[in-house]
Parts: C-alpha cells; structure tokens; sequence
C-alpha cells in the first residue's frame, strides 16, 4: 500500500486528501464513489462489501457528484449504511431502498437541569421505571392505541398532533426539524398494511439497535456553541433512537414491489435490485415521496410520545415537576430520509433540486443555512451521533465544509464491525449487563439478553475515531460528549 | 436443522443485518424453510406447542417475487396478530398462465404464482422474540440444483433480512 492508494482486495481507493478516499470511475458508474474516512476506518470498511455497495450505488440515475461513504458506513442492503446520494430530482430517480426500511429512523436529545450527581442513587429506580413505562420489543404495544383515523392524522400532522392531543408543547416543535411536520405527506399512499401494522405500536422503541439512554455530559469541547444548546459537563440528558416501527418497514416494501412492477426496465440497470429507484417525475415517484413523508411525521411522533413519556416518568422518580427539570428538545435528527434540497454542484456553481438520500447519515447543516431552525441557525444544526452502551455519545454541529463536501450530511453513529450471529457467540447478555454495571455504572435493562449480546460495546467501531474524522474533515465539528447512565432496549 | 418439509436453513453472518441459506427437495420446501430461518432469526428457543395454526395465501408475478411476498407476508401477520409464525408449511405453489422462458424468475404479466401455506403464530408474550424489520432484495438467490452423483437436486434459496 503505498500513501495514495488503499488497495481493498480488488477495488483501489485514491486518496484526494486526508481522510478523502475516492473510488475512480470505471463500467457503468455514472460518477466516482468517495469513503470519507482514516486509514484505520479504512481497514475496517474494507472488511464487507460496503465498498462494493457504494460503488453499486453511483449506477442510480441522476446520482450527482459523488456516492459518498461516511466514517461510519458499513455494509447493508443495496446502499450502504452511512451512505450519501443526491439525485437529480428532475433527471434523477428516488429510491426507498436508499432511504432504508426504517423511514426516518433517528435520534433525539433532551437536555435535563440534573447533574449526575443528583441522579445518583436513582439509577435502578430510574432504569426499572422508564422499562416499565417505555414500550420496547416485539410485541410491546405503544404508548397510545389508536384506529386507522388517528394514525392518518398523525401521518398528515406530524407532532402537531401530538401538540394538540397533550403528548407535546410548543418549544418541543421549535426544535425539530421542519418543526415536526414534513409538508407534501399524503397518508392515501400509505397502505392499509402499513396503518395496520402501526396502529399498535404508536410510541415504542422496537428492537435491534433502539434505545432510550439516559446519559451525564463528560466533555463539552467547544463552549460558546455548548452554551447555544445549552450543554454543560456532569448535566443529565436523554437520548432517543427509534424509527417508524412497522408502518415504515412495510411502507419501503410495498414501493420496493411497486418499482419492480412499473419500472423494470430502470431497475435492470441496477447491480442490486434493493437499489430499486423510481424515475423522478413519474407518478410512482411522487406517490413514494408523499407516503414517506408521511412515515417520517410517523417517527417525529413515535420519538415525541417516548419523549413526554420519559418526562413523566422523571417526574414520579425525582418527583418535581418536568418544567422544573427544565426537560426540553435539544434537537431531533434524521439518519434514514430522503429530502428535496437545493444545492450547488458543478463549476458553474449551479443550484440543482436534489433528493438527498440519507442512509445511516445524518443531516449536518453548517450556521447560517436558512433551513436550520431559527434556536440554532447561528450556531449551526445540532447533530447527534449515539454510540455503543458502553461507550460515549457525541453532540456536534454541522460543520462549514459539509455544503462542499458531503451535501450537508455527516455520520450517524458508531458502525457496526461485528455480525450479529458472531456477536451472540463472542458475548453473554447477562455478562455484558453485569459488566457494565460493575465497571461503568452503566444500568442496561433489555427485553431479550440476546438483544444485549448483540449491541454489546465490543461489536461497533470505536465512535471516537469517527466524530475526529467528521471533526477534522469540517462536516460535523465536536461540541460534547455523553456517557450512558441509564440504558433501556427491545 | 431438518425441518418437517426436508428443507434446512442456517443463519448467516451479516455486518448488521442476518441471512438464511436454505436448501429444500422442492420449491415448497425451500420456502418453508427461509420461513423457518426466519423464525430462527427472530427467537432461539420457539416454544413446542404454543400458538394456534392459521392459513396464508399469497401471489406474485414470479416466483422470486413470490419468496419475497411470502415472507413480508409473515412479518406483517407478526405484527397485526401479535404473534411469531414458527413451524411453517407449504402446502402448494402453482403457477397460473404461461411460465416464460427465463424460468419463472423474470416477472411475465401473463403468469402468476401462487401459494397456500399454513404457520403456527407463537403469541409475543409467550417467546423471547427480537423484532425482524423486513425482508429485502439484496443478495436474494433462489436457484434450482442440478441433480449430482450424490444426490437428487433441489432448490437453494439465500435472503438477507434487516434486522
């Protein structure tokens, strides 16, 4: 390996410049691949097909500059997770496997006035209580039950609904993006299966990699913009993870089948057929656009109803009220979406609509962009990047260069380095519990020990590595860093 | 892991997903038995006798499409019914109309597959059960086996599903 080439048993990377990596065009790539990303992230990535996939993915019509592999990107399904792809939304396409099955899975923090010090003590009332009053799991429900008539109104609405049925207030919107409500959602392109699979499970965490931590600030890096969103060492805060729950995984399936049906011929392009897109301007297209939109207002208010739900039970725990806890939405963000943006791309300096997709990327608007919300827009987007259980969580803000370089977008986590099937062979559940008890304070209740086995800390890549290349590359720049306190899964 | 159709499955790594390579005599038993790594995938232990038997019909324009339906058809049933689909059998696949000549796995409008199939639906609070969000394309094999010196041929079958 010399300094300007990765060699990936078959594929050769070129390095641009420090942590730019960049797959040349070669068959039918329309445009180069880029991985974002350290020599030591490299070794990593290398290990699956996540190159291979991010190559597949420049075949996508429209794609436009590059496909961009993130630090974190590890191999998924079609696209790679920590995937980057903006397509032309004119000439381009949409694609609901480029967005992921989980519609707008992500993440959202709230900020609490209690320090570590004062929640001492609490932890396994804390942990027992919000495991309790959290759906989680299979089959677990959701915190509110409702027909078919509610979930359209939510799938129209976004937290507005919640606003209005008690579960939100106003600030609560003020810090999401698109204030909580995606415009252009058409809850008529969901279908009946996807309401049906949804309607139960209205405010719950699921499975897999979900979790509601809650978490002391340990570092805050850069203070003035700490201050802007209201972080300060030894501070307690919540973090949220989950998605859109069924309703979003059957809304990516049904339009996966209806692309293969309508459009064949596009989909024969494609290396991978989870690459699935629909040309941008036909119908399938708007209709996909509009029902997941529809998904992501589903998952503002799966993430909002945990949310009130975690201050309630804050307020049983440390009894005093949550207002007094001065428990509030630091932010909300994204990391499976696909959005119409504008950007400028090519060297005329053009301004082109462009669906972003977003797999495993989170949004990381630099200050000063009109679309960041007004509490923030001086500071930049707050972007939130969850590591493992037994590992810090980081806040950032979008940084300067990620207009540049990656469409405005950076990591979204830690990235997975071990399979699951291995996962459960290497750890115990019971052992990894006890452990991070024992070593780290780290309370961890969870539906299934499996569950636990699988998330262990050992199988992601080390998040710290990937918040210093977001940091260094000026896409996401580190404002604080969190460590797990209280952590409940599926 | 022999199953009652003959078919056998075995779960394969993936960095964040999991995967079922299955083998089966027929085309129903090699359905029945991605089914069954499915219910793998999602709970270790299955209960013996828990849950009640119900049909599922399905139909798609190939029979890759076919596999595909099947399956979100069992995920979907697990959620609206609150119950894990283990112990699954298929009982026939038919093809109506004329079957292209790329063998059924390119979509002809003038064929439809069918399926008829029975599942056992564990219910969620009685199994341990991690949640399986989707079935997906990628990767997907579904492949007949010549017949060898050793053995009679059959279907091979590999789906990646995202967990």
């Amino acid at each position: 390996m010399s300094n300007t080439t990765f060699d990936a048993d078959g594929i050769t990377l070129e390095k641009v410049r420090e942590y730019v990596w960049e797959i040349p065009r070669e068959g039918d790539m329309r445009v180069p691949a880029r991985v974002l990303a350290s020599e030591a992230l490299l070794e990593q990535i290398q290990d699956d097909k996540t190159l291979e996939q991010i190559k597949n993915t420049t075949h996508l019509p429209g794609i436009t500059n590059y496909a961009i592999c993130m630090p974190d990107g590890h191999q998924g399904y079609g696209f790679p997770v920590g995937g980057v792809g903006a397509l032309d939304a004119e000439n381009g396409c949409i694609s609901p496997g480029a967005v992921g099955y989980d519609i707008n899975c992500g993440v959202r923090m709230m900020r609490t006035n209690l320090t570590y010090d004062e929640l001492q003590g609490n932890e396994r009332e804390l942990v027992d209580s919000l495991f309790a009053n959290v759906p989680s799991g299979l089959g677990g429900g959701g915190i509110v039950e409702a027909g078919i008539d509610t979930v359209d109104e939510i799938l129209s609405r976004g937290v507005d609904w919640a606003l209005e049925n008690g579960h939100a207030v106003e600030e609560d919107l003020l810090h999401c993006e698109d204030e909580g409500m995606r415009k252009g959602a058409d809850p008529d392109k969901v279908s009946q299966k996807a309401k049906d699979r949804g309607k139960n499970q209205i405010g719950s965490l699921g499975s897999g990699n979900h979790f509601l931590e809650v978490q002391r600030v340990t570092d805050v890096f850069d203070g003035d913009v700490g201050e802007a969103y209201g972080l300060e060492e030894d501070q307690i805060v919540v973090l949220i993870h989950c998605g859109s729950r069924g309703l979003g995984h059957q809304t990516c399936n049904d339009y996966l089948r209806k692309i293969e049906k309508q459009h064949q011929g596009l989909l024969d392009q494609l290396p991978d057929k989870e690459l699935a897109a629909a040309p941008a301007g036909s119908q399938l297209a708007e209709d996909y656009y509009g029902a997941m939109n529809a998904a992501i207002n589903f998952a503002w208010v799966n993430r909002q109803l945990i949310m009130h739900r975690t201050r309630e039970v804050f307020e049983r725990v440390f009894d005093r009220s949550w207002q007094e806890m001065e428990m509030d939405l630091l932010y909300d963000v994204a990391h499976n979406i696909a959005k119409k943006e504008t950007h400028t791309v090519g060297e005329d300096g053009d301004q082109r609509e462009l669906y972003v997709h977003r797999k495993g990327a989170t949004r990381a608007f630099p200050a000063g962009h009109p679309e960041v919300p007004a509490a923030y827009r001086d500071v930049g987007q707050p972007v939130i990047i969850p590591g493992s259980m037994g590992a810090g969580s980081y806040v950032l803000r979008g940084g300067e260069n990620s207009m540049d370089l990656t469409f405005g977008s950076t990591a979204h986590g830690a990235g997975r380095l071990m399979s699951r099937t291995q996962a459960k062979d290497e750890f115990w559940g019971g052992d990894v519990q006890q452990d991070l008890e024992e070593q780290d304070q780290i309370y961890v209740k969870a539906q299934s020990g499996a569950t636990v086995a699988e998330e262990a800390p050992g199988v992601y890549k080390d998040v710290d590595e990937v918040v210093r290349v977001s940091d260094e590359l000026g896409i996401g720049d580190r404002v604080a860093r969190t460590f797990p306190v209280c952590n409940i899964k599926g | 892991m022999t199953r009652a159709q003959g078919g056998r499955f075995e779960l394969r790594d993936h960095t964040a997903d999991i995967a079922v390579a299955a083998t089966g005599d027929t085309l129903e038993a090699v359905f029945a038995a991605v089914a069954d790594g499915l219910a793998a995938a999602s709970a270790d232990d299955i209960p013996e006798a828990a849950g009640d038997r119900f049909p599922l019909s399905v139909s798609a324009e190939s029979r890759e499409a076919l596999l595909f339906d099947y399956l979100d058809e069992l995920i979907y049933e697990r959620d609206v019914r609150a119950a894990l689909p283990v112990d699954h059998r298929v009982e026939r696949i038919e093809t109506v109309g004329e079957i292209s000549p790329g063998d059924g796995t390119a979509g002809d409008d003038e064929t439809e597959w069918t399926l008829e199939a029975s599942t056992r639906g564990v219910p969620l609070d009685e199994v341990d059960a991690r949640e399986v969000k989707a079935v997906t394309y990628s990767e997907m094999r579904l492949e007949r086996v010549e017949a060898g010196a050793t053995d009679e041929g059959g279907w091979e079958a590999y789906v990646v599903f995202d967990v």
